[in-house]
């Protein structure tokens, strides 16, 4: 159940995308719990603060795996003939589409629009680190290596 | 005031300074469509129906949202801005179901009316084939996704107007949704069905169950009244069809609560299930029988004079008219001297002069001790949420389960009562809001605040304040009765405290529009008229007597709680008053305070 509203506060809600950020963190995804404790520290409406998690791409209100893998769709990894095979590869490999994750809960695959890594093309992204000139081989050790962390 | 001149149309306007280019439209009585704008909530800019051509400005500019500017020179219906328009329609046609022909709303729907105006005559995008969802989890009212335009009135009423902040938008673009809390269905959220969204929606969207398909709004006639809950007196309006009372609004035009009302002042006096009281009944042998008007009054009058003044007691209503409480006074208190008077339930103190609602909005503390507004008097809560909104400072002086604790800086028991003095007098513009439920002890720490602080009683029946001024809350006792005329009326009471002490032997009248407990005790039970069957007057707590009006014909032969006690008057011998004007005039007279 929600505690009180205050919305007068107008430097309480300028908190609210940094405290959704920070949520997400901590809880991997916002959760209906990390949303209604967001809206109760900064007493902010419990259908506001959800608003916001649900317009912005950045938040999630749904689990992912360990790793999100950003794979860039962006003219540049394009052009070098990347982001559709890559994109192939990755979806064959771990046996499924775009936006699913793998069954064990390890991998979320996307598609993203720029990473800003033109020079780099293919770019891809794991969580918050970025991967420069993605071939399939690189993305086999990638995953390998990742793996390799949960045995 | 220097005013801000601008030309319109080519006509010159003036407007005060901060107004949007819609309101010194409205000011020159130049109307500019609009969809999402309501004057009852803040601009938004969210539907871009009132885009107008300003000169220098690149772009075509939401009327309802541009301030207005010296020398700023408009265009409302320039070709331009009639092709945008019409854009603007077709895409908002053809984003969901907008199949008019099905819809409760045709004849009476906003986006409708528009897409005539501008002469829509098919569907120029491919309409969307998405099948949106029907959320039907409120008693009282449902909501069709499917003819939502995304306006958003609905979710700026909950907030600004009601405070309770339960709808939102989730997603973007195409997939934007109204939404309850995080995206539960509306019946499970913290929605408390006050159908201020249902009022404002400009679609079919929001459709209240009980008055779907019967009727478009020319075909039904509105009667504005006072509402006969609470001691707040909110304007309404009746709609009605063929002697029937299709649904509840809340009148925009009402200086107390300026169009909101809450659940029950808008939905559950029309769903109502206590089975009425038609004919005047008189117990016979044992056993009450129908009978006439004539005869059971006469029965009443028998009664009553028969009985010495010291045994005669009256009970009244708090929810009686001024009109029938002011000749229950002067017919048995003044006329018969009778002086056991009581009132159906507790009431709360005088503390001081009453102050106003709307002082609420101006405060920066509030005290809320011995009430419960979220139950008891809803449109009083709203007003208290909304101040917290702004800043206010709430103090609960009552229990943890009050619905107001949530809202509240601080939570004391009433034993704490100097603590939130302490606090208040402290603030610039303390505002008290109190019910039956408080304490002797507190209610004399309270009078410290004196003259700085405004005072508002919150209390249950909607003429309480009439009924006190009157002098109706004598202290009763039921047991030194041995006739007893109970005006109970509308109240929903089984009366046991009273019937409890009322003698095997004591002669009982009721003027009762439902059958209870009470009636089926009663020797004489004289049908009364419902809140949509009689006209009257309503003191509220601020001391605004209020007119309530009639827009249906009695059901049986129940008549005005005032007429009756005329007619028993007159049986009596006593002449009190004939016309409802000229009662209305004497009973306002009688409730002003000296």
């Amino acid at each position: 159940m929600q505690e009180g509203v205050q919305i007068a506060d107008p430097a309480r809600r300028s908190m609210l995308l940094t405290a959704l950020y920070i949520a997400q963190e901590q809880y991997g995804y916002l959760t209906k719990d990390a949303i209604e404790r967001v809206a109760n520290r900064l007493r902010l409406p419990v259908a506001d603060v959800y608003s916001m998690a649900s317009f912005y791409s950045l938040y999630r209100t749904e689990p992912t795996g360990r790793y999100v893998l950003q794979v860039c769709e962006g003219l540049s990894c394009h052009l070098v003939g990347g982001a559709d095979r890559l994109v192939d590869y990755l979806q064959k490999k771990l046996g499924l589409e775009v936006g699913q994750t793998t069954r064990d809960g390890l991998f979320t695959l996307e598609t993203v629009q720029c990473l800003a890594s033109c020079g780099t093309s293919p770019a891809m992204r794991v969580n918050d680190a970025l991967y420069e000139n993605m071939t399939p081989e690189r993305i086999d050790e990638l995953l390998e290596t990742l793996r390799g962390y949960h045995v | 005031m220097a005013m801000v001149n601008l030309t319109i149309n080519g006509q010159k306007v003036s407007a005060p300074p901060g107004s949007t280019v819609l309101q010194a439209a409205q000011l020159a009585n130049i109307d500019i469509p609009t969809l999402c704008d309501h004057p009852a909530l803040a601009p938004l800019g969210a539907c871009r129906m009132c885009l107008v051509e300003i000169k220098g400005q690149r772009n075509l500019q939401p009327a309802c949202t541009f301030p207005t500017t010296e020398g700023m020179d408009v265009q409302t219906e320039s070709p331009r801005v009639v092709v945008a328009r019409k854009f603007v329609l077709d895409l908002l046609f053809a984003e969901r179901n907008h199949y008019c022909m099905y819809c409760e709303m045709t004849g009476d729907c906003e986006l409708q009316a528009l897409g005539y105006r501008y002469g829509l005559d098919h569907w120029v995008y491919p309409t969307y084939t998405k099948r949106f969802p029907v959320d039907a989890t409120r008693l009282y009212f449902l909501m069709d996704h499917n003819r939502c335009i995304l306006c958003r009135r609905c979710v700026r009423a909950c907030s600004e107007l009601v405070a309770n902040h339960t709808l939102g938008v989730r997603q973007r673009g195409a997939e934007s949704m109204i939404q309850a809390d995080m995206n539960v269905p509306f019946g499970e959220s913290t929605c408390i069905s006050c159908g201020t969204c249902l009022q404002v929606c400009p679609t079919g969207a929001l459709v209240d169950r009980r008055s779907a398909f019967m009727g478009r709004d020319i075909e039904t006639e509105h009667t504005k009244s006072t509402c006969s809950h609470c001691s707040i007196g909110c304007g309404v309006e009746m709609v009605t069809r063929s002697g029937n009372v299709l649904r509840l609004e809340g009148d925009w035009d009402a200086p107390v609560n300026a169009g909101v009302l809450c659940q029950a002042g808008r939905f559950d006096p029309l769903y109502d299930e206590r089975e009425r009281v038609t004919k005047p009944l008189v117990r016979k042998k044992g056993e009450l029988k129908e009978t006439d008007w004539d005869t059971a009054l006469q029965a009443v009058a028998k009664g009553m004079k028969g009985t010495k003044a010291q045994k005669l007691g009256v009970l009244a209503s708090t929810y009686a008219t001024n009109e029938a409480l002011y000749l229950l006074r002067k017919l048995f208190s003044q006329e018969l001297k009778v002086s056991n008077l009581g009132l159906l339930n507790k009431v709360a103190p005088v503390i001081s002069d009453q102050g106003s609602l709307a002082d609420i909005a101006e405060s920066d503390i509030i005290l809320v001790v011995g009430t419960n507004p979220v139950n008891d008097q809803p449109v009083a809560s709203f007003f208290v949420k909304r101040a917290v909104d702004k800043g206010a400072r709430l103090i609960v002086v009552d229990g943890k389960d009050n619905g107001l604790v949530p809202f509240a800086y601080m939570n004391l028991e009433m034993k704490e009562i100097n603590r939130a003095v302490e606090l208040a007098e402290r603030a610039e513009h303390p505002m008290v809001l109190y019910g039956a439920g408080i304490t002797k002890n507190a209610a004399t720490a309270l009078k410290k605040l004196g003259e700085k602080a405004s005072f508002v009683a919150l209390e249950l029946g909607v003429n309480t304040r009439a009924a006190a001024a009157l002098g109706l809350n004598n202290g009763f006792d039921a047991s030194a009765a041995q006739a007893l005329y109970i005006l109970v009326g509308e109240q929903d009471l089984d009366g046991a405290p009273v019937l409890q002490k009322v003698g095997k032997d004591a002669f009982v009248v009721v003027q009762a529009s439902f059958k209870s407990p009470l009636t089926e005790r009663a020797d004489v039970i004289l049908p009364m008229a419902i809140w949509s069957e009689r006209a009257g007057s309503l003191t509220n707590t601020e001391g605004r007597v209020q007119k309530a009006n009639k827009a249906v014909e009695p059901k049986g032969e129940a008549k005005a709680d005032w007429e009756i006690l005329s007619l028993l008057a007159a049986k009596m011998g006593k002449k009190l008053g004939a016309s409802l004007d000229d009662l209305s005039a004497l009973a306002a007279e009688a409730i002003r305070p000296a």
